[in-house]
């Protein structure tokens, strides 16, 4: 039983994950791919998340806070300028951080949404939707 | 000034005259001088008119006399003619002697005043009727012009007759002439010396008319000018301050303006003696300041007074510091530029304050608290300043050790909150995947063997229990480290019941329980409404929770002083006294384990009594004394006007 509308457009989509813990990244590709998501890339290294996303920029970001080394702020201020600002790229942060400062300097770098781990995968699945129909949207109004 | 009695008393009471009825003696006085002098000249002018009179009367009774002579002899003339030619013509100077005469000689005897003329007047008057007589019985004899014999004699005899008459009568006339004239010189004399005294009197009418002006202004200046003059040196005194040098007695208007001029000075002297004693209390009270240097400075900043305070701060002695420039007090390197500048300050604001190192005399430092007001007289010029100054180092040393303390705990609390959100992450993640999967798998539990089914659903069940316990150990660890933000404002409690028992009416239903609202008070709390409710929540969820099968759970709300206090009543077993402190004891349920099948982590009442409290409120808990059953009850202050907002600051960092 699958979550999603069956929408071919929206399964093309390209998908990147950033997490330092592979079970997360393991969760989020199995529950993209039980829905037919194909293009799901995944990175526990933030270097390589970067340059995957400055080669081939993805239509939505699945993104991590805290991780050692390069963390999910830096991403955000990273990917933000490699976007050009005519572009609608969303980026959903998901952080086990209850702080709800945490979450609001997400969205202040950026981020288009915050759920806060453990989520209800429904629910991550149903968002991801929303911010790929309001990017799909984007693209065929153009940019204002 | 000693003077004899009468004329004191007449002194006394010229003095005690007013200024008008002064005014008029001395208007009046010259007047009366002048209306006295012109009577006199009258009297003596009148003395003068008649000596001169008298002069014109001799003159009168001389001619008088000429005249009855001269008729005589022209009568005694005619008759004679008349006789020698018997021509009635020659009578006519006789007749015209007889109508004169009479009344000639009743003017001179109406004119004469001397005796001795009178005696011969009256023998010049016989002589004259025996004269009259004589002519005419010449006049009256025959014959007249007819040389008759008999005739002739008695003629000859009546003309010798007559003679004799006429020089006795001439005799008689020439006396009286003479002693006329004689008169006459004494009279003109008398004119004279009338005439002279006149003179003399007129003269002496000037003079003392003159004088009269004289004492008139005299008795001005004595009675008045002298008087004010003297008024107008007392007032100078006043102004300067002198004591008054006279006391005017007198009852007049000067007087009084004196006597008033010396109350006037008396009550100068009190107020400034009052004032004087005021100053000088003051200044006392000022120098005897020992904790606050005060001292004055003049407008270009030099020191003009000195406190015992100052001495004892800044250690110079009052001869040491004053006529010195106050910029010796601040750090050599401020010396040329700070003291102008606040100088400046202070004149343009009135005020200023500042706060820095000072030095003492010995070259030590000192924190210095120093409030400069510019001293203004009325006319708003510039006098000097005046200058506080405080030895505030011990409270400088406090507050840098505050501030240190502050700095560390705020470091400690960034701490804190960063390993809250660690911990928060750190439990959080693994979650993830636990529950993640699970609800993968429950995704497809068509796929899965019953047993598997089942395992799945004890995972998740643990997973999402062992979530809420770390989400309720989070939230009390917030509220301990203060990271919990509250927002207290004033909140409608009434509201925030209705909805929690709104929120919790499904779960009761699902597990028969009535859900009951009693009666509710209104009124406005200060709370952070979602911490309220909360806490409600919490309440309404154990007295579902742990209430008896079919059980009734009521919630009611009452005012009691400052506080609202919400009861919520479950009719459960209730809670032994024994145990029931550690009913707020995190993680201790209270053998809640005999309640099969209940989720709980112990942690909810902890964590709602921990808010409670930080919104100076609080969660208690007390057996129900009508029936079965506990009552939890939370407490929350009223907001109003008595609402202290110190109260709101506390909570926050709490």
């Amino acid at each position: 039983m699958k979550m999603l509308p069956d929408d071919p457009l929206l399964h093309d989509a390209c998908i990147l994950a950033v997490d330092d813990e592979p079970a997360n990244l393991s969760l989020v590709e199995k529950a993209f791919q039980r829905e037919g998501f194909r293009a799901v890339r995944t990175f526990l290294d933030a270097n390589a998340a970067l340059d995957a996303f400055a080669a081939e920029p993805p239509d939505l970001v699945l993104l991590d806070l805290m991780m050692p080394g390069i963390d999910g702020y830096e991403l955000l201020e990273s990917f933000r300028r490699l976007t050009s600002p005519d572009d609608y790229l969303p980026i959903l942060v998901l952080t086990a951080d209850a702080n709800v400062a945490s979450r609001l300097r997400a969205l202040a770098l950026g981020a288009k949404d915050v759920l806060l781990k453990p989520y209800d995968v429904g629910e991550l699945l149903m968002r991801s939707w929303v911010l790929l129909d309001t990017r799909r949207t984007f693209q065929r109004r153009g940019p204002a | 000034m000693k003077r004899p009695g009468p004329w004191r008393s007449l002194a006394t009471r010229w003095a005690d005259t007013g200024l008008a009825a002064k005014g008029l003696v001395v208007v009046a006085m010259p007047l009366v001088i002048l209306l006295t002098g012109v009577a006199a000249l009258h009297l003596s002018s009148q003395a003068e008119v008649e000596a001169e009179e008298a002069v014109r009367r001799t003159f009168a009774i001389q001619r008088d006399i000429h005249e009855v002579h001269a008729l005589l002899a022209e009568a005694a003339s005619g008759v004679r003619g008349y006789r020698l030619t018997g021509r009635d013509e020659f009578l006519a100077p006789y007749r015209k002697a007889e109508a004169l005469l009479p009344a000639t000689l009743d003017r001179i005897k109406g004119a004469v005043r001397d005796e001795e003329v009178r005696d011969r007047l009256a023998r010049v008057d016989r002589l004259v009727i025996k004269k009259r007589q004589g002519l005419a019985q010449l006049a009256a004899m025959p014959g007249a012009g007819s040389p008759d014999g008999v005739a002739a004699r008695d003629i000859a005899e009546a003309l010798v007759a007559n003679k004799a008459v006429l020089d006795g009568l001439r005799a008689e006339i020439d006396a009286m002439q003479r002693r006329e004239a004689q008169l006459l010189d004494a009279r003109r004399a008398r004119a004279d010396a009338e005439r002279r005294r006149f003179l003399a009197v007129t003269a002496a009418m000037a003079l003392v008319g003159l004088l009269g002006s004289l004492a008139a202004v005299q008795l001005l200046f004595s009675g008045i000018v002298r008087r004010v003059r003297s008024l107008e040196r007392d007032a100078e005194r006043l102004e300067r301050g002198l004591p008054l040098s006279t006391a005017d007695e007198a009852r007049d208007e000067i007087g009084r303006l004196a006597r008033r001029l010396v109350e006037a000075s008396t009550l100068l002297r009190t107020r400034e003696q009052a004032l004087r004693e005021g100053e000088e209390r003051y200044r006392r009270v000022i120098e005897g300041v020992r904790d606050y240097g005060i001292f004055a400075l003049d407008p270009e900043g030099r020191v003009t007074s000195w406190n015992e305070g100052a001495q004892r701060i800044k250690g110079w002695t009052a001869e040491d510091i004053l006529g010195q420039h106050f910029s010796v007090f601040y750090p050599r390197e401020l010396r040329s530029g700070t003291p102008k500048h606040l100088l400046q300050i202070a004149k343009r604001d009135g005020r200023v304050e500042d706060e820095g190192w000072r030095v003492r005399q010995d070259g030590s430092q000192f924190w210095a608290n120093v409030v400069i007001t510019a001293v203004r007289d009325e006319d708003g010029a510039l006098r000097g300043f005046s200058k506080v100054t405080r030895d505030i180092t011990d409270r400088r040393r406090a507050e840098d050790a505050l501030k240190a303390a502050r700095a560390e705990a705020e470091r400690a609390s960034l701490a804190k909150s960063e390993f809250l959100s660690r911990m928060s992450h750190e439990l959080r993640t693994p979650l993830t995947a636990i529950l993640g999967f699970g609800q993968l798998l429950d995704m497809d539990r068509e796929t899965l063997a019953a047993d598997q089914r089942h395992a799945v659903d004890q995972i998740s069940r643990a997973g999402r229990h062992l979530l809420g316990m770390i989400d309720e150990v989070l939230d009390i660890a917030r509220i301990e480290a203060g990271g919990q933000a509250l927002t207290i404002l004033p909140v409608e409690l009434e509201a925030v019941v209705r909805e929690a028992v709104a929120l919790t009416e499904p779960q009761a239903q699902s597990v028969g329980i009535t859900l009951r609202t009693g009666p509710l008070a209104t009124g406005e709390v200060l709370a952070d409404r979602r911490a309220a409710l909360q806490i409600l929540l919490n309440l309404l969820s154990n007295a579902v929770k742990y209430n008896r099968p079919g059980g009734v759970t009521e919630v009611s709300m009452v005012a009691a002083e400052d506080r609202l206090r919400v009861d919520v009543r479950d009719e459960g077993p209730g809670i032994a006294a024994d145990v029931a402190h550690r009913l707020f004891t995190p993680f201790d349920r209270l053998g809640a384990d005999r309640w099969s099948g209940m989720e709980g982590s112990g942690l909810g009442l902890a964590l709602s009594r921990g808010l409670a409290l930080a919104m100076n409120g609080d969660v208690l808990h007390r057996p129900n004394l009508d029936g079965p059953g506990s009552i939890f009850t939370l407490i929350l202050p009223l907001s109003g006007p008595e609402a202290d907002p110190a109260h709101q600051a506390d909570a926050r960092s709490q």
